[in-house]
């Protein structure tokens, strides 16, 4: 382990975190991913809505494209034209948000316009004032993961053997598992159903009924993200981070080629370590919140 | 092209035995889809074959980088089994945040009246007109199998692949398609959503077997006789 | 799945009639591409993208066949296994092939994809009518699309040269996420009960058309200036099948309108 190693792992894992937070809004404005499917239920139940219904196959594989877009762009750039490699990733990143406004606007009208009987809509000005949010955000995540990628490959004393895109594409797909797994729970379960008490999820009877009003006016996606941006973005970035940080600082202070052993070791240690703090934690919600009045069954709390 | 000769034959049970330590080990995932994700089931809140990809992939990751320092079959596999766990576990940790502060609801499962590791009585503590929400201890530790299967499984498959054509970068791309092929035939049989191993669709696990056995297998041969020298 | 679940989306193009434009469509590109490539010196490349088109619109329309029974898990694991089955095969094809390369990858990829689509009507107890057909379409239309979008950005199908500019420089993670996402994004984006197979289908060329543009920019990197010609091309398809695509979404819409508030309920 050397400090210019510790230094670049410190790095990756700061812009983990920023990639794991924009991904997170990012999915949040548009709706992406599971908690779009109350948005999809809402005009069926009678509820048209102003609200963004970004369903881009999954988030998964979508901030995979950002992603590899962005790295086989910067990575064009880099080889071909000798380009500095903060340039050509932000311009990589640009050219993946430019993919990533076609397909959030194609999602948007097609979705909707498939939900004609029940009178939902296409808004324009909700793509005009929308699109360039969500745009915004993709850059942010698709600068990070290809920042992330590039160190890795490139840059690290031990680079690692994928080609950049490769990695990108891989991290990718980390990050939209981890932000539809995280964050977007915050928006599917608390955001979109603010008119039920906290303290418990959706109930099946309530399904559909999402806020479509503000505090004044109509809810526009935006405002999820202000409201998300609170919790479940910088959830998301810190599990991001962690999954980052954790997985490559077993293998930057322990030496692969010759202690192997103790680099696996040390992320069992990590796996115990958080499966015991998952088992506190879940102690610390019982005790704390205690079990649901509503309950008539006869086993003890 | 190479031919087939024992070496070959070897590598080939190697993918075999991946793939279906992936389609297994997606059984252990608890991911509660769509519904989890408004906090109605229990779970993980995303698609089976996403949360397993994600986890499985980043286990490639870690094991392309060992195989770099090493030719330790065992070595490779762990590592990508770790940096797997290490995903998925980081993802529930941060989840059961989400339920217990962003949602305000405790971890409970739906499918069993005590928690099998704990003891813990799970009814009380689930949500009226929900079926459970969060990730339990039983669905956290079943995650936590799944991760070490998915990624020993995807690293197995990189191993062989890179043993027989030494190219980094078509390994990994073919291991992601072995992979993803698996890890969606085990998600069409579980359909949709499952807890864990105490969930009552995990028995169904052996009907995914001769779907994987046959899939990996047409790839295996297939991929064997493929060089990496250009 | 809303859609008429269990008893298949309705259609009015035949899919027979697309698969074969799909696989005869997409093997001519390859083919012209790389024939016409040494002459042209890489000018050609850009045929062997738009012969992805085709075999796009039948990935299209067979996860739409499929996804309208409903399989639990979402649209997009459909399309994961549609790349999933057609990397192995398609490299495959061309690294024993030689000439007959491209139709060999194929050909297997389709015969893969049916025996996907049997095992899990059978081992897995689907019993969807069409998995099997559908299951051999996106894995002929997987193939292909690589095909097309690696001979594009390499020149060449030859397998060394794909090995080499392809494959070695990571340019295969961009060209199959974006072959996938245009295969399965099409039916996705216009998930609903009022969907229709045209406007589903015109989404697919558009997408299609930014697979292209993004393989057209992996290819500046390997064969230089040529390749620009096939940002181009994409681009241009793109903005001509966007615009069809926002002409059947004001068709088919409730209302396309600049701004207002709420709408009326329909119920």
């Amino acid at each position: 382990m050397d400090a210019f190693s510790m230094g670049l792992l410190a790095a990756m894992g700061a812009l983990a975190t920023v990639a794991g937070a924009s991904e997170d809004i990012e999915s949040d404005v548009g709706s992406q991913s599971n908690p779009n499917s109350q948005v999809q239920l809402a005009a069926q139940v009678g509820f048209p809505h102003r609200i963004y219904n970004k369903a881009i196959s999954g988030e998964p594989p979508s901030n995979a494209l950002w992603c590899a877009v962005a790295a086989g762009t910067a990575m064009v750039l880099i080889e071909k034209f000798a380009m500095p490699a903060l340039l050509s990733i932000a311009l990589g990143a640009a050219v993946a948000a430019l993919f990533n406004g076609v397909f959030s606007t194609t999602a948007y009208m097609g979705r909707n316009a498939s939900q004609a009987r029940f009178n939902q809509y296409v808004f324009l000005d909700v793509l005009r004032t929308h699109t360039t949010t969500i745009m915004a955000h993709a850059w942010i995540t698709a600068f990070c993961i290809t920042c992330i990628s590039y160190i890795m490959a490139y840059v690290l004393p031990m680079t690692h053997p994928f080609p950049m895109p490769l990695i990108a594409m891989i991290w990718g797909l980390a990050v939209g598992a981890i932000g539809s797994s995280t964050g977007d729970v915050h928006y599917g379960a608390e955001r979109e159903f603010q008119n039920t008490p906290f303290g418990a999820g959706l109930n099946t009877m309530d399904s559909g009924h999402i806020v479509r009003e503000a505090e004044a006016g109509v809810r526009s996606s935006i405002d999820n993200a202000w409201f998300c941006a609170k919790f479940g973005g910088p959830a998301t970035g810190m599990a991001f981070g962690l999954t980052v940080f954790l997985d490559n600082w077993r293998a930057t202070i322990f030496d692969p080629a010759t202690q192997g052993v103790l680099v696996v070791a040390t992320g069992v240690v990590i796996v115990i370590i958080l499966n015991i703090y998952n088992k506190m934690l879940e102690n610390y919600a019982r005790k704390k919140y205690g079990p649901y009045p509503e309950y008539k069954g006869d086993i003890e709390a | 092209m190479t031919g087939i000769d024992a070496t070959s034959v070897m590598y080939i049970i190697e993918i075999i035995i991946g793939g279906l330590l992936v389609a297994i080990g997606v059984h252990f995932v608890p991911v509660g889809g769509a519904p989890a994700a408004m906090a109605q089931a229990t779970g993980v809140g995303t698609g089976t074959v996403q949360l397993a990809a994600g986890s499985g992939l980043t286990g490639l990751l870690a094991a392309g980088l060992m195989m770099k320092m090493t030719d330790d079959l065992l070595l490779i596999v762990a590592s990508g089994a770790v940096g797997a766990m290490i995903m998925i576990d980081a993802t529930m940790v941060v989840g059961n945040w989400v339920y217990i502060y962003g949602v305000g609801a405790p971890p409970a499962s739906a499918k069993v009246n005590y928690d099998p590791i704990t003891k813990l009585p799970q009814p009380p503590y689930m949500a009226p007109g929900t079926v459970g929400q969060g990730i339990p201890t039983v669905c956290y530790v079943s995650g936590t199998i799944g991760g070490l299967l998915g990624g020993a499984g995807g690293s197995l498959i990189y191993f062989a692949l890179l043993s027989i054509n030494g190219n980094p970068g078509l390994s990994g791309i073919f291991a992601i398609g072995i992979f993803l092929v698996n890890a969606v035939l085990a998600s069409w049989n579980i359909q949709g959503t499952i807890e864990g191993f105490h969930d009552t669709k995990f028995k169904r696990w052996p009907r995914v077997l001769q779907a994987a056995l046959l899939a990996s297998a047409i790839i295996g041969v297939m991929a064997v006789m493929i060089t990496g020298g250009a | 799945m809303s859609v008429a679940a269990g008893g298949g989306a309705p259609s009015k193009v035949e899919p027979m009639k697309l698969r074969i434009y799909g696989v005869v469509g997409g093997l001519v590109g390859i083919y012209l591409a790389s024939l016409l490539g040494p002459m042209t010196g890489n000018w050609a490349s850009f045929i062997a993208a738009l012969g992805v088109i085709p075999a796009v619109v039948l990935g299209a329309n067979s996860v739409r066949r499929v996804c309208s029974y409903g399989i639990g898990t979402g649209v997009p694991s459909i399309g994961m296994l549609a790349l999933g089955m057609g990397i192995v095969a398609a490299m495959f094809g061309l690294a024993i092939g030689g000439v007959i390369g491209p139709i060999l990858g194929t050909a297997i990829a389709m015969g893969f994809g049916y025996l996907i689509g049997l095992i899990t009507n059978k081992a897995i107890k689907f019993n969807i009518p069409v998995m099997e057909e559908g299951t051999m379409d996106l894995g002929g239309a997987g193939a292909i699309t690589l095909l097309g979008l690696s001979v594009a950005v390499s020149g060449s199908a030859d397998y060394a040269a794909i090995q080499m500019s392809v494959i070695a420089t990571g340019y295969i993670a961009v060209v199959f996420i974006a072959g996938s996402l245009a295969i399965l994004h099409p039916f996705n984006a216009n998930l609903g009960p009022d969907e229709t197979q045209d406007r589903t289908l015109t989404h697919a060329i558009s997408t299609a058309a930014l697979a292209i543009v993004a393989a057209g920019i992996c290819g500046i990197g390997t064969i230089g200036l040529p390749s620009v010609l096939t940002v181009i091309v994409g681009f241009l398809v793109w903005i001509v099948y966007f615009k069809k695509f926002f002409q059947l979404v004001k068709r088919d819409a409730a209302g396309v309108v600049g701004t207002g508030l709420l709408p009326p309920s329909a119920q």
